[in-house]
This record gives C-alpha cells, sequence and structure tokens, in this order.
C-alpha cells in the first residue's frame, strides 16, 4: 500500500514537471503567484508601478510591429472605456527595443487612453516569462496573479471582460465559464418545429378552420408526441366539432401529461354537458 | 418560419399570393416591395454586431414565386390560404398591408428567433433590415424560404468575404459544401463572435475528425481529433479551441488556409518573413539575439539557443524541425522524432525538460543538456 502511495506521488510528480505551464500562465508566474510590482519608464515621462492598487490590475504586453498587437490594443481601449466605472487600473508594457516613435505611432492608431510603459531590457518580460504576443495579465489588489490571457482571434474582448469582472465579482463561475466556453447557438430542433405547428394550428382553429387546423396539430405531434398543448388542441377542435368519442384520447392523452392543460378541460366540459 | 414542402401549389394559391403580395406594399410593384421595417426598440437590445463594417443593403422580393417543380418550399399561412395570419383582410385577392410591418409579425410563431436574439451575445446587423430580406414570407425554392442560397444570399452583403472565398489560392471546402456559410455561422445570432455557431475548434472539429478528409489537390488532411487524443500537450491557439488564430478559414494564399506564411521545409536558411505566422503570437526577438537571460528559456546560460538553431546558412531549422504544430506528447510541442533520409525514417529526440532547462538526446547532434541558470 505505502509503495503505492509512493509511487503514485512519483508518477504525478513527474507528470507535472515534464508539462510545465506554457499555456495556462506566465512560465515564471502561474495563477495564484505574487507578482513583484515592478517600476517601469513610462512613454510619456515619468515613473509608474505597473500594477495599481485597484481591484482589478490589468496589464497587456504588446509589439507595436505586430497585427495582432494593434488590434488588441484597439480591443482593449475600448474594454477600459466600457468599465470606466469599475475599479480597474489599466497598462499597456513594451520592450525597449523597439523605438519610441514606433510604440507612440501604434498608440495613436489604437487611441490607447492607458499609460504605457517601456520595459529596459525586456526585465519585467524575463521576471514573469512572457513569451508571447500579445499577453493579457490581471492581478487583484494584493498583487496576486488571477487570470493569463494569451491572444485569441475569436472572443478576446469578451473573454478578458469576463475574467475582469468576475475578479471584481460583478458575474459568477458560471457566468465566467459560459464566456470562456459559449453555448452553442444552434436554431429549430423538434420542439421549437412542433410549437410552431401548434401555433399555426391555434390560429387555424381560432379562424375555424378546423380540418386544416387539425391537420397542423398532428404535424405539431409528430415532432412532440409529449406536447400537451397540441393533444389538448386536437381534443378541443373535436369536441367544437362534436366529435366528442374521437376528442376522448385527446382529452386523456394531454390531461395524463399536464392534469391543468386548460384546452384539454375545456373540451372534457364541453363534452360533459354534451351528453 | 413555418414551413413545409409544398408538392404541388394550386395555381390558384399562386394567384392568392400575388394579391398578397401587393396587399402588402400596395405602393409599389411587387417585386421591389420594401422590406419589413426593423424590429421594434423593445426586442433589439443593445447588442455587439455581428459584423459592424457591413451595411444590411439587401431588399429580396416579398412577391410569391410562380408555382413550378422547383419552388419546394411554402410558408404555411401561404400554404392554406390564410392571407390573413399575415394581412389585414383574409380575402386572397385582396388582402391588404400586413398586420404590423416589423419583425414582430414573424416572431409572433417563430418565438425561437425572437429568444436567440433577447438571449445571445451577438446579432446579424441584417435582422435590421428585417427577416424579409433574407426570407421570402410565401415561398421559395430553397430551404428556410431563403430568396436565395448561401453563400450567394450572405455574399450579396458580405462582399468582401466572397472575394477570399472565390479567389484565394487555398479555399476552404466546407463553403463549397451544402451549408455553406450556415456550417458555421448562426445568421440570426450566436454567442461568438463572427456569429459563429460554437468557438473554432468546435467548429473545425465537426469535419476535421475523419481520415478520408482531402483538400483541393487531394492530398489527406490531418484526423485533428485524433491528433489531439493522442498528443496531450497541445499549442496554445488549440487549447483555447482558437484555429482562426493560424487559420484563415474563408481562404488563404498560404497552404492549409495559414493565416500568414510558414515554412513547409525541415531547413531553411533564417528569414523572419518565413515565420510570419509564428510571429503573430511569439516574440520574433527570441531568434535575433544571440544571447538573452530573459528573451527564451531555451539557452544554456545567455546563449540563445534558439538563434543557434535557426542561424545557418544552408541548414537552419525552420520551427517544424522541433516543434509538432498541433499537439504532441512533450513540452513545448517538441516532436517526437524527426525525419531521416528518404527513406520515410523518424529518428526519436528524446527531449528531456529539466526543472532549469532540458536535453536532447543523440539525433541531430550527440546528446546535449543546456541549463537557463547555472
Amino acid at each position: 500500500m505505502r509503495t503505492s502511495v509512493v509511487l503514485w506521488t512519483l508518477i504525478l510528480w513527474a507528470s507535472s514537471a515534464s508539462v510545465a505551464a506554457p499555456g495556462n500562465a506566465f512560465y515564471n508566474a502561474e495563477i495564484g503567484n505574487q507578482v513583484e510590482n515592478l517600476t517601469l519608464d513610462k512613454l510619456t515621462g515619468g515613473r509608474q508601478p505597473f500594477l495599481g492598487d485597484a481591484d482589478a490590475n490589468v496589464f497587456l504586453f504588446f509589439r507595436p510591429d505586430q497585427e495582432n498587437s494593434r488590434a488588441v490594443l484597439k480591443q482593449m481601449t475600448a474594454l477600459a472605456l466600457k468599465l470606466g466605472d469599475k475599479r480597474v487600473a489599466w497598462v499597456a508594457v513594451v520592450s525597449d527595443a523597439y523605438a519610441k516613435e514606433a510604440v507612440a505611432a501604434a498608440v495613436a492608431e489604437a487611441g490607447l487612453t492607458m499609460p504605457v510603459l517601456i520595459d529596459k531590457g525586456d526585465a519585467l518580460y524575463g521576471k514573469l516569462g512572457v513569451v508571447l504576443h500579445p499577453v493579457i495579465g490581471i492581478a487583484d489588489k494584493q498583487h496576486k496573479l488571477v487570470a493569463y490571457e494569451p491572444f485569441h482571434k475569436i472572443d478576446y474582448a469578451v473573454i478578458v471582460e469576463a475574467r475582469i469582472k468576475r475578479l471584481l465579482g460583478l458575474i459568477s463561475d458560471a457566468e465566467l465559464a459560459a464566456a470562456l466556453n459559449p453555448p452553442q447557438a444552434v436554431d429549430g430542433g423538434d420542439k421549437v418545429v412542433a410549437k410552431r405547428h401548434l401555433k399555426m394550428a391555434e390560429m387555424l382553429f381560432a379562424a375555424k378552420s378546423y380540418d386544416k387546423a387539425l391537420e397542423f396539430a398532428a404535424k405539431s405531434l409528430a415532432h412532440d408526441p409529449e406536447a400537451a398543448g397540441a393533444h389538448g388542441l386536437v381534443a378541443l377542435i373535436l369536441a367544437t366539432r362534436g366529435d366528442c368519442a374521437g376528442a376522448k384520447p385527446a382529452i386523456d392523452a394531454a390531461l395524463k401529461l399536464d392534469a391543468k392543460e386548460a384546452r384539454a378541460l375545456a373540451a372534457k366540459e364541453m363534452c360533459a354537458k354534451a351528453k | 418560419m413555418n414551413m413545409s414542402r409544398a408538392s404541388s401549389l394550386a395555381p390558384s394559391m399562386f394567384l392568392l399570393g400575388l394579391a398578397a403580395a401587393a396587399g402588402a406594399a400596395p405602393a409599389a410593384p411587387a417585386k421591389n416591395a420594401a422590406p419589413a421595417k426593423a424590429a421594434s426598440a423593445a426586442d433589439k437590445p443593445a447588442k455587439p454586431k455581428a459584423n459592424a463594417g457591413v451595411k444590411p443593403t439587401r431588399r429580396a422580393p416579398l412577391a410569391p414565386l410562380p408555382p413550378g417543380p422547383d419552388v419546394a418550399w411554402s410558408h404555411a399561412p401561404f400554404e392554406v390560404g390564410q392571407c390573413n395570419i399575415c394581412h389585414k383582410s383574409g380575402d386572397p385577392k385582396a388582402p391588404g398591408p400586413v398586420v404590423d410591418n416589423s419583425n414582430d409579425m414573424c416572431f409572433t410563431c417563430h418565438e425561437e428567433i425572437k429568444e436567440a436574439l433577447a438571449g445571445r451575445k451577438f446579432q446579424h446587423d441584417a435582422i435590421d433590415a428585417g427577416c424579409t430580406a433574407c426570407h421570402n414570407p410565401h415561398n421559395s425554392r430553397y430551404k428556410k424560404l431563403l430568396t436565395d442560397p448561401a453563400p450567394q444570399l450572405c455574399y450579396e452583403c458580405h462582399s468582401d468575404i466572397e472575394k477570399v472565398a472565390t479567389t484565394s489560392k487555398v479555399r476552404h471546402g466546407a463553403i463549397t459544401k451544402e451549408r455553406a456559410c450556415l456550417a458555421c455561422h448562426n445568421p440570426h445570432a450566436a454567442n461568438v463572435e463572427h456569429l459563429l455557431i460554437q468557438l473554432p475548434y468546435d467548429l473545425c472539429v465537426g469535419c476535421h475528425s475523419t481520415n478520408d478528409l482531402a483538400d483541393d489537390n487531394g492530398k489527406k488532411l490531418m484526423n485533428i481529433k485524433q491528433l489531439l487524443t493522442d498528443n496531450e500537450v497541445k499549442h496554445g491557439p488549440i487549447a483555447q479551441k482558437d484555429c482562426s488564430a493560424c487559420h484563415q478559414t474563408h481562404g488563404s494564399a498560404n497552404f492549409r488556409l495559414l493565416v500568414q506564411a510558414y515554412p513547409e521545409k525541415f531547413y531553411s536558411p533564417y528569414d523572419p518573413a518565413n515565420y510570419a505566422l509564428c510571429y503573430r503570437c511569439h516574440n520574433d526577438q527570441i531568434m535575433a539575439n544571440a544571447t538573452t537571460t530573459t528573451l527564451t528559456k531555451f539557452r544554456d546560460g545567455d546563449r540563445s539557443l534558439h538563434y543557434l538553431h535557426v542561424h545557418k546558412e544552408d541548414r537552419g531549422r525552420t520551427c517544424r524541425a522541433c516543434h509538432e504544430v498541433h499537439a504532441s506528447h512533450k513540452p513545448h510541442q517538441i516532436r517526437d522524432a524527426v525525419p531521416f533520409g528518404s527513406g520515410g525514417w523518424m529518428l526519436p529526440l528524446n527531449f528531456k525538460q529539466t526543472a532549469t532547462g532540458g536535453q536532447c538526446e543523440k539525433t541531430c547532434h550527440n546528446t546535449k543538456t543546456y541549463a537557463n541558470k547555472k
């Protein structure tokens, strides 16, 4: 028993050691780690720590010569504006390997309003183990790393927004999960088609077009045999036409599925009076 | 729309429809009748538009098509001759105007579309032009009463996509298949940008999960689902279900629909242009500096081994020489083996990651160990 526990521990340790973090976090800073708050030069002059004292501190590493970075600068400018009333601090970080003019041009093109910090000698890049551009990290008020999001071509702003909102307690874990893996958007299906045929049957019944109403109610039931409403409508149509014998199975079927099905109850009452 | 196959539409029904259409737009010839106005404000919450740059300008004909064997689909109220479901009068010869000239009238029966528009994150701009921008409210040659089949219908507004899809050197087979655009996009509303039905990966493996799929030239395409099932270390975009990060799904100038250039060869002199695809996310500076203590962990002390591998005049290793692009068993998607000679031999790399670096066993070179912290 003891041997197997030791063996499993070794296997787990080996597997975790062999698959180091890329994709889930910065190379040198995992989710939950405390992040050292380096002070960097600002593009516009002066210096500031790259993490603020807001409830959510968002830092974006970018390259001015890269299409994805430029697109993300625009997206995050819009997102910062959208979340303007929230306690969020934003900075964009760029390597000093790029000419200030090139950085300024990319910043102007994006209409970026957040501070741009210059990472001299890629010190912060190396400390965190950044590797990818663009990439966004989010730290909490205590500067603990809570999210790492490398570039996504699809839904990047949606995901970053959800990460920030989760940190701020504005959305639940389930809502965050839905943003990260959105539900499929598929229309139609048997129940939907059944409901539509039932609507049509209802309108035809209202227009006293009973044969056609029955036809569409039957179509509805073909798609959803468990639709109490469709059974109820069949019952009501037949009862209205005085066919209480024909209505009986439909009344029973409807009330078996839903004891309070109004049209089946109406048909039942109609037939009881007719006796 | 409530549709059913109309096996035989009576000529009288066609006349009825014509009259109905004329009644719907009495001030204009039926063929050029104005589409229904936009959905009411109450039903149109402020939502991100799927493609804010595209103006829905389409004006589809509202009149019924003349009956014929190819006019196989009809709207249920039209089929049963109940004009007054949509029009003010039930008289087929003079049905008068529609009851409500907005999408709301359609939503009376098509509740699921209203729910989708209200409940999903992104909405198709075309909805603002009215359901009738894409659907004929009477009958059609095409499923869902579309006025034209996809992709032609979609191209009427999305001409930029048409250009890419029809003129690119490498084209995506999915666009020419039956469902075309609708295989990946929901035309009403969706929870993913660009009205994608699901995240890209979930859509892609819908087709790329068989062994018999081939490209335009007949070359077999990889069973991606199988590959990813068999290999646990996945490239970041794949782990994020973001195939679009590397593949342009409508059409591309690059092989395998890649967004930008990627070397097909094992050896190549170093040229950043060859790696444009990788540098969309990865840092080109990794390859630009012979020494670094920050840019890459693939270094021995401060000697960049990335730089060392790619900067060789005739036998510079391309990314693919060491990395699998989709997934592998090794960290950093290092390949299990490299090809050798023309006989299809594969020599194992036996890469091992250590706490401070790693090791490649004798294959391309003698066993070498590196440590980025000494």
